[in-house]
């Protein structure tokens, strides 16, 4: 085993020698042995010094003649070798790039696809449930079926919003209707009745029950009944309301306004009840006509028989005038009176989609700038995302090829 | 054609002022290399190949590739000298692969035994001694010798051009002279 010490020490011999210095003696042989072996290098021929020194004047410029083989076959060796290691980057590079602008792009219309599909489906579970409110109010018991001459009218706000890509605010409700659809009466006698879903934030069911009160009292209605239930973070409240069917209109013209909710759904629904009228009236009136008559054939009865069975009649009509009364009074109650079902969900409100106008002006001119730039970031971080490791896959790759050159370079060494 | 005995004497002080001088990257500084390390990448190129007419070939290549690379030179990664014989290193050991593989001539080494007329009778016999002794070496610590008494490469240089550390290269040079040594004895 040699020492170290002894390896430093002959390698410091060595380099002494070369540069000169003398040596101890005990080291003569390894100095000498060392002058030999500096002495055995081969020279150039001095042709070839010639010959590589005009080829070094010219700066290695290709020999007209086209140089020699050794040359060529050095420089197309290295383009191979070249165009061998990046031929496959750059063909991943070229198919990350493509990669990368098709997901961009259909990612992009992917991602603008739900705001739409969210906002039309969200129109179309409205104007199902508004559909359904309107159905359900005429064929509900106490509500007789529409005649074919007032159909019953669904209006939801929210679904034509939702055809438009925007969701109708509260206040100032542009989408809203202004007026409540009336039909024409020109005597006729119509039972009108409407539905109303609200919104609005957990943190404003009471100041919004709060307005649906003073409405209805402006309008000299009457609450039947109410139910608000405000736990957090959710809350939610239901009105029956009954207003004179002149202020219908306006009713819901200030209930669809209210400051902080939102109009989900409205439906409107008519019903043309002149012919229960008439016949309420009719059946009044023979009532009416034969009490007359009994009691003209009571003051010329002149039997005890006879004035008790007139007098049995006489009461039974009475009973039935009286019926009359009463179901020509609801019926005219119903047509004096509207009913409004109000209910009012608290949910977060969606986000308004911003929307333009025509027009061009400067801040839509900065957002649009603003939209692209934060686009070419997004592309530009996806294609950084996607070059990256296709990046560090390449370098890894041309480090193990280098390693593996070097390696085979190597081995010759070993087998000579 | 043999050299005298102070030629690495002459190299050392020719490195000292090519380092000092401009470095490879520029043409002016390459020429500079060329000029003080033509016949030492020669020698050492002979001494891996054995063969007159493919050292020349590889030579040529040798300060041509360094031509081309010119500015890749990073001083920070070596003296210009061990960044040259790190190229002509892998342009011979190219040469012996693409001997291998086609399976041509492993020449036998050349007779470069020739004393001049002014050398001494003992001096050329040692000389030829010194000669067989290394031509009966390994290939790898045949190289250290050229790279150490050819190229007149330090040992920090020979270590960068072989890729190993600088202790391992010289513990392989010590093994190599030490080989040597017996050799001649023998």
């Amino acid at each position: 085993m040699t020492e170290p010490s002894e390896i430093t020490s002959a390698l410091a011999v060595i380099d002494a020698t070369l540069a000169g210095e003398a040596v101890e003696p005990e080291y003569a042989e390894l100095a000498e042995l060392s002058l030999i072996l500096a002495a055995t290098g081969e020279a150039p021929s001095p042709e070839f010094a010639a010959e590589l020194d005009r080829r070094v004047e010219r700066r290695f410029a290709p020999v007209p003649a086209g140089g020699t083989g050794q040359d060529q076959r050095d420089s197309r060796g290295r383009r191979s070798r070249w165009a061998w290691l990046f031929a496959p980057g750059a063909a991943a590079v070229g198919v990350a790039a493509i990669i990368a602008l098709v997901v961009v792009f259909s990612g992009g219309s992917a991602r603008n696809q739900p705001l739409v599909n969210d906002i039309s489906s969200g129109a179309a579970s409205r104007a199902p449930s508004a559909a359904q409110s309107s159905t359900s109010a005429a064929s509900s018991p106490g509500s007789p079926s529409s005649t074919a001459s007032t159909p019953s009218r669904s209006i939801t706000p929210a679904a034509r919003a939702g055809r438009l890509g925007l969701f109708s605010g509260g206040a100032g409700d542009a989408s809203a209707p202004n007026t409540a659809p009336s039909p024409a009466t020109s005597g006729r006698q119509i039972v009108q009745s409407a539905q109303l879903s609200l919104s609005t934030p957990p943190a404003r069911i009471d100041d919004v029950a709060q307005q649906v009160f003073d409405v209805v009292a402006a309008q000299n209605g009457v609450v039947e009944n109410s139910n608000v239930t405000s736990t957090a973070p959710y809350g939610n409240a239901q009105f029956s309301l009954s207003v004179p069917s002149a202020n219908l209109s306006r009713t819901l013209n200030s209930l669809s306004q209210l400051h902080g909710a939102h109009v989900v759904s409205r439906s409107d629904a008519t019903q043309d009840i002149t012919g229960q009228v008439g016949g309420a009236g009719r059946r009044l009136a023979e009532d009416r006509a034969l009490r007359t008559s009994l009691l003209r054939q009571l003051a010329a009865a002149t039997t005890t028989t006879a004035v008790n069975s007139l007098k049995a009649q006489i009461r039974d009509v009475d009973a039935s005038i009286n019926r009359d009364l009463s179901a020509l009074r609801t019926l005219q109650r119903k047509v004096a009176y509207s009913q409004i079902s109000v209910t009012i969900n608290s949910v977060a409100l969606p986000v308004h989609p911003v929307t333009h106008g025509g027009g061009f002006t400067l801040s839509r001119a900065l957002h649009d700038a603003g939209r692209v730039l934060v686009v070419a970031a997004g592309v530009g971080l996806i294609v950084l995302a996607a070059l990256v490791p296709l990046g560090l896959v390449v370098a890894l790759g041309l480090w193990l090829a280098a390693a593996l050159r070097r390696r085979r370079r190597e081995q010759v060494l070993d087998l000579l | 054609m043999n050299r005298p005995l102070i030629r690495s004497q002459v190299v050392i002080d020719s490195q000292t002022v090519a380092g000092a001088a401009q470095a490879p990257s520029s043409w002016e500084g390459l020429e500079e290399l060329y000029r003080s390390s033509r016949d030492d990448v020669y020698a050492y190129v002979f001494t891996l190949l054995r063969e007159r007419a493919a050292a020349e070939d590889v030579t040529a290549q040798a300060f041509e590739r360094a031509y081309r690379r010119r500015r890749t030179f990073d001083r920070r990664r070596g003296e210009e000298r061990a960044w040259l014989f790190g190229i002509a290193r892998n342009a011979a050991l190219d040469e012996l692969r693409r001997r291998r593989r086609h399976a041509s001539l492993l020449t036998e080494p050349e007779d470069v035994d020739r004393a001049t007329a002014d050398e001494g009778l003992e001096v050329a016999l040692r000389r030829t001694t010194v000669r067989e002794a290394l031509s009966r070496l390994p290939a790898r610590e045949r190289e250290v010798v050229a790279l150490k008494f050819h190229a007149g490469l330090s040992n920090g240089e020979l270590a960068r051009v072989l890729g190993i550390g600088e202790s391992a290269a010289g513990t392989m040079l010590y093994r190599a002279m030490e080989k040597l040594r017996k050799a001649c004895h023998d």
